[in-house]
């Protein structure tokens, strides 16, 4: 088990590395030079030198890579040319709440899919179970950007119950930790509700006919002969039994979600790593660019991580595969 | 000496009853796209809203003002009260008011003044507007608060060089080398020492932008809000939805379109101002046949750019026709337009020798079909338009232009490289009224001359201009050289676009303007006490 661990975590650092070095050759493919004040024609072209010299480009590309590799290693990510301060600082800022709206929608996704999957499955064939269907496929066959509009559109406009945008009301610098702690939530209603619904409704196709294949399974059929309840039946058994391939769904969908704030991020003005890294990319800030896809990266690369040691500590068949 | 008293208990609202309660805290809350890019302006992105910003925290010598309609601007007292002129116009001194201080309690003195300008001009900062300092040879400390600027020339627009860039606070600042402010900006944020109406009381990045009543100020009688709150959401959308919503007080760069949605809003009005952009087509002159006047004459002829304005800014925004826009004094006023004529297109071309000899639609010269890329950049909803609509107008004179958007960075690089066959973009001008960048031959080669437009008559007009001795000497250049671009036709101007202000009602004395949209934020007040959030 601990060795197909450690095979699977040296994988998924290497995947990162790889993934590094490609978006690091990518961007500087890109037309235009990084940062504003290396485009601009009014600022001479010995000022700009000089520039280039105080944030390493006058260096060879394969210089520039080795030095700033070599700064990842260490924990250095570099200077945002963009905020003019340490990237290490912005992704600490920015990080955090991507991972709080990110595990919010988690939640929602887990919670909501397992449920409606789980009834579903239980009521397969009737009128309830094919609008849940449909509804499913609905919502997930939008697209993010436009369903996180329109909710905002119908639940901070039409129907103000929540906040437009941003985490903190302007005031709650005044308000006690649990009126906080509430304005935060309040916050986070809709965001978290634009990612998680359609995960959702992923979840429960998933659930649902996975509960289903379950249920058609001989030991299942021998404890409904048994004489046990239908809802023991469900729970206890056929759900069970579909944990494993659930767990790495869940872990993959942790990852799907970090890697999908992006355009949440800009709706709802969620301060995020997504928007970071989306700013950064408009700014052509090299630096801060690189260190948020590779967050992102390895955001992406531990969910996949966790799904698959989830799926062997539950599944004792591929502990040693 | 009881009336003095009486006098100034009253003035502390000293009562009978015990000391009573001090009023809440008059607070605005706006949106922006973006986020402040630093605090010390000579090293912050140049981004109008961080520039919106920096001018409420800094105080300049003189603060030029939106007058320039009719004249050239003048410029209201700042930290300076006054300045005179030397003889030879080689000299420029300001005094200084003696009762402006940092935020921190330490005097604003004439070594600020000084050591401002030697950061300014520091090749190790490399300020973007260095070159506005070019001319400047010293700046002396006459006394505590009398500073003389040194030039080595008289020229037209010396009290605007001389008054560009915020004053920084010396003795706050000056700990670390010029040599280290670039990877160090940061810094700055933490030992924050500031002049204006307003201090910085918070910076959330990302979130939001928190600007508090400075008790320093030198007018008492300002700001008359205590704080002004920035939130920071990206999507411009989502700003008409927030003061759609009412948690926003204002929103400035709505669209058209959203303008219409707030209209009707008892709660909500509208402001629209002038601006000092215009946007252009450009054509690249090194690639046939854009290097003929006639030929680009025709095209302009051929775009309806009325109906341009008409569909994408309804009724903010008017046809340009000049450089200059029409908003500012130097504007040739016996300027047109060109009109939208496609017959006149259709005949200049056909003298030209293109025609349609295969019958498919498209004029043909020496067996080359007139067709070209019309390239903008693909986060500009309005050009992105335009490109399409301008393809099916230049159509029906038979010319096949093919619309293509593309991303900024990678748009500019090919521009610059003279990488493209017409392109649409747009400038802000600023009222120096400088077009050598734009115009002069000598900007061709990583210049903003992008389409290489060469004249030697507009070289000769460009130069005479800059070397008048005042704005109103250089307007005869100006004039002149507004009607040889006029024929020349390097662009086909496009549009004079307003900017647009969504405002709630109950916030008075919202006065945007072409320089700034926050120009008289210090003025901004509440008629009544804000009851939500």
């Amino acid at each position: 088990m601990i060795r197909a661990l450690v095979t699977r975590l040296t994988a998924a650092l290497l995947a990162c590395w790889i993934v590094l070095t490609a978006v690091f050759f990518l961007l500087r493919l890109l037309p235009g030079e990084p940062g504003a004040v290396f485009e601009d024609p009014r600022v001479p072209q010995e000022h700009r030198a000089r520039l280039r010299a105080v944030y390493g480009l006058d260096r060879t590309l394969p210089e520039q890579y080795l030095r700033w590799i070599g700064g990842v290693a260490r924990g250095e990510w570099g200077y945002s040319l963009s905020q003019h301060r340490p990237v290490g600082q912005i992704l600490r800022e920015s990080a955090p709440k991507t991972l709080l709206l990110s595990s919010a929608a988690l939640v929602l996704e887990l919670g909501l899919g397992l449920a409606l999957g789980v009834a579903a499955a239980s009521r397969a064939g009737t009128f309830a179970d094919r609008a849940m269907r449909v509804l499913s496929i609905t919502l997930w066959s939008l697209p993010t950007f436009w369903f996180g509009l329109m909710l905002l559109a119908a639940f901070a406009v039409a129907w103000p119950l929540f906040p437009p945008g941003a985490m903190r009301s302007v005031d709650a610098d005044g308000f006690g930790l649990g009126r906080r702690a509430v304005d935060l939530l309040w916050h986070l209603a809709l965001p978290a509700a634009a990612i998680g619904l359609p995960a959702a409704a992923a979840t429960a196709r998933f659930v649902r006919s996975t509960v289903l294949e379950r249920l058609a399974e001989p030991f299942v059929q021998s404890a409904r002969a048994r004489g046990l309840s239908p809802h023991r039946v469900l729970w206890s058994h056929a759900l069970r039994a579909g944990l494993a391939p659930l767990a790495q769904l869940a872990g993959l969908s942790l990852a799907a979600l970090l890697s999908g704030t992006i355009a949440v991020e800009v709706v709802f003005a969620w301060p995020g790593i997504g928007r970071t890294t989306f700013d950064a990319l408009v700014a052509r800030d090299y630096p801060l660019l690189l260190a948020g896809t590779a967050l992102s990266a390895a955001f992406v690369l531990a969910g996949s991580f966790l799904a698959e040691a989830l799926q062997a500590w539950l599944d004792p068949r591929l502990r040693d595969a | 000496m009881v009336s003095s008293l009486a006098a100034a208990a009253l003035a502390c609202g000293g009562g009978t009853a015990g000391t009573p309660s001090p009023p809440p805290p008059t607070v605005a809350v706006g949106a922006t796209i973006s986020d402040l890019s630093g605090v010390n302006e000579l090293l912050a992105a140049d981004i109008q809203f961080t520039t919106d910003i920096l001018d409420q925290l800094f105080v300049q010598l003189l603060s030029e003002q939106a007058d320039f309609t009719e004249h050239p601007p003048t410029f209201a007292p700042e930290l300076a009260l006054g300045y005179d002129w030397s003889e030879d116009h080689r000299g420029l001194t300001f005094h200084l008011r003696e009762d402006a201080v940092w935020s921190d309690g330490v005097p604003i003195t004439a070594e600020d003044v000084r050591w401002t300008w030697q950061a300014q001009t520091s090749p190790e900062i490399a300020w973007t507007y260095a070159d506005m300092k070019d001319a400047i040879t010293d700046v002396e400390v006459v006394d505590a608060h009398t500073v003389r600027f040194h030039f080595r020339e008289a020229y037209s627009t010396q009290l605007l060089d001389a008054i560009e860039g915020k004053i920084l606070p010396k003795h706050a600042w000056e700990q670390i080398p010029f040599s280290a402010w670039r990877q160090r900006a940061d810094w700055f944020r933490d030992h924050l020492v500031t002049s204006g109406p307003f201090v910085l009381g918070a910076w959330r990045p990302g979130e939001e932008i928190v600007l508090e009543r400075n008790e320093r100020y030198f007018d008492r009688t300002k700001p008359k809000l205590d704080r002004v709150v920035f939130r920071i959401a990206p999507d411009a959308a989502g700003h008409t939805e927030q003061l759609l919503a009412g948690t926003l007080d204002f929103a400035c760069g709505i669209t058209p379109a959203d303008a219409l949605r707030i209209a009707p809003r008892k709660d909500l009005r509208v402001v629209a101002f002038d601006n000092r952009q215009y946007d252009f087509v450009c054509w690249n002159t090194l690639r046939p046949p854009f290097d003929d006047a006639d030929i680009r004459r025709a095209l302009t002829l051929a775009i309806d750019r009325q109906a341009l304005v008409d569909t994408l800014f309804k009724t903010y925004a008017r046809v340009a026709s000049s450089p200059i826009p029409s908003t500012f004094w130097a504007h040739d006023p016996n300027l047109r337009p060109l009109p939208y004529d496609p017959a006149e297109a259709r005949r200049i071309l056909a003298m030209k020798g293109f025609s349609d000899s295969d019958g498919d639609g498209i004029v043909e010269r020496q067996g080359r079909p007139f067709s070209f890329e019309l390239t903008t950049n693909s986060s500009n909803r309005n050009r992105s338009a335009a490109v399409v609509m301008i393809q099916e107008q230049l159509r029906k004179v038979g010319i096949a232009a093919t619309a293509r958007t593309i991303e900024i960075h990678a748009l500019s690089d090919a521009n610059r490289k003279h990488d493209f066959d017409a392109t649409i973009s747009g400038w802000a001008i600023d009222t120096t009224l400088d077009l050598t960048p734009y115009f002069h031959s000598s900007e061709s080669a990583g210049g903003y001359n992008i389409g290489s437009y060469q004249s030697l008559e507009a070289d000769r007009l460009l130069e005479a201009a800059r070397r008048a001795e005042t704005p109103q000497a250089a307007l005869p250049d100006l004039l002149r050289l507004q009607q040889v671009l006029h024929a020349d036709q390097p662009f086909t101007f496009l549009w004079e676009p307003q900017r647009l202000c969504g405002v709630r009602t109950d916030l008075i004395d919202v006065q945007p303007n072409a320089i700034s949209a926050y120009f008289n934020l210090p003025d901004w007040q509440r008629r009544a006490r804000p009851d939500r959030r």
